[in-house]
């Protein structure tokens, strides 16, 4: 993160809340990124905090980096998003899956099951 | 030939009573066809219910013949054990749950067959995505607009997804379909598929690595040359 203070066009396109705009931002920046994990681990670790609860002091971490990083305060939102999306896929079957069992098919079935039929 | 065979018994079952008083009669007729499971009618059962079961299956595990089987199956178990049906479930929801077990019951004897772990995908393909520590700022992600939430409704949007979900590598979105849209337990995942938990969150986050991205390259971003090219197609 220590590169993003060299070039200033590089601010306006960083929409995080620290971006090291006078020293003591360029300060903290460079203790946050550190001090936390690299963004590579954070999605990881983001992605994992759906399945466990991550241990305090890596929740802590996070939301640290969080302050230096807008993409993976993104990342995280989109993944919470994607998990809304997968869930509510049942209520839109129609729309993601059109196909109808062919006709063959169901006669297929048909006789299948009255082979098997108990009478 | 079916539909003769169901009438005469339809009418056998209804004759004794039609003299005794109307009003009694749809109500005899939903007990007697609940009254032993020799008097089940699976063609209705497929012509009601056949292709949202294929549907259901088709969505998950994703290869027509398949979900063709899973829905024989289910219906097979489902004369099987109608006896067991109290009718406290709806019919469907009864078949749904038959047909659930079957697709977990697949995947379980897939996993015999195949190996789950699928490590190499995307170890490259995210790497240009990083810079140094950081994210490259032109290819980190960016804001989703419009709002996912308002993206439910619409049947574009399901498109793209279901052209995302077929385009991860056939295990990860397996492993993904069990987690997310069966949202089964990671533990129950492990043990069915034989993968270790960190295996499986690999998977995961591969997945959701790669259908992030891919949802918003095709919807979030480029969402009016996606409406051209569906137009076109039709």
């Amino acid at each position: 993160m220590s590169s993003v203070d060299k070039s200033s066009s590089l601010h306006q396109d960083n929409p995080s809340l620290l971006i090291g705009r006078n020293w003591i931002e360029r300060l903290l920046v460079t203790f946050i990124a550190n001090h936390t994990p690299q963004c590579r681990e954070v999605v990881r670790l983001l992605s994992q905090s759906m399945e466990v609860k991550l241990p305090i002091t890596t929740r802590i971490k996070l939301r640290f980096h969080f302050f230096i990083c807008a993409w993976c305060v993104r990342y995280e939102k989109q993944l919470r998003a994607l998990r809304k999306i997968a869930t509510s896929l049942p209520e839109h079957m129609d729309d993601i899956c059109p196909e109808a069992l062919p006709n063959s098919s169901k006669e297929r079935l048909k006789q299948a099951l009255r082979a098997k039929e108990p009478n | 030939m079916a539909r003769s065979k169901t009438t005469t018994l339809q009418r056998k079952r209804i004759h004794p009573w039609a003299a005794g008083g109307s009003a009694l009669v749809p109500e005899t007729v939903c007990n007697a066809a609940r009254e032993s499971s020799s008097n089940v009618n699976p063609d209705s059962w497929i012509e009601q219910h056949g292709d949202c079961l294929y549907r259901y299956a088709l969505i998950r595990v994703r290869h027509p013949e398949v979900a063709e089987d899973l829905v024989q199956e289910t219906l097979l178990a489902a004369v099987r054990t109608y006896a067991n049906f109290r009718g406290i479930s709806s019919e469907r929801s009864w078949l749904y749950g038959i047909l659930k077990n079957k697709i977990f019951d697949y995947f379980r004897k897939l996993a015999q067959e195949v190996s789950f772990t699928d490590l190499e995908f995307l170890e490259d393909e995210m790497s240009h995505k990083f810079v140094d520590q950081g994210w490259n700022h032109e290819r980190g992600p960016t804001h989703w607009k419009p709002d996912p939430e308002a993206a439910l409704d619409r049947k574009e949007f399901w498109e793209t997804f279901r052209s995302c979900l077929d385009k991860l590598p056939v295990r990860i979105a397996d492993v993904f379909v069990l987690r997310e849209m069966e949202q089964m337990d990671t533990a129950q995942i492990c043990e069915a598929l034989r993968i270790s938990q960190n295996n499986l969150w690999v998977m995961l986050h591969r997945a959701r690595m790669a259908l992030r991205e891919c949802l918003e390259l095709h919807w979030f971003e480029r969402k009016p040359r996606l409406d051209t090219q569906t137009n076109e197609q039709r």
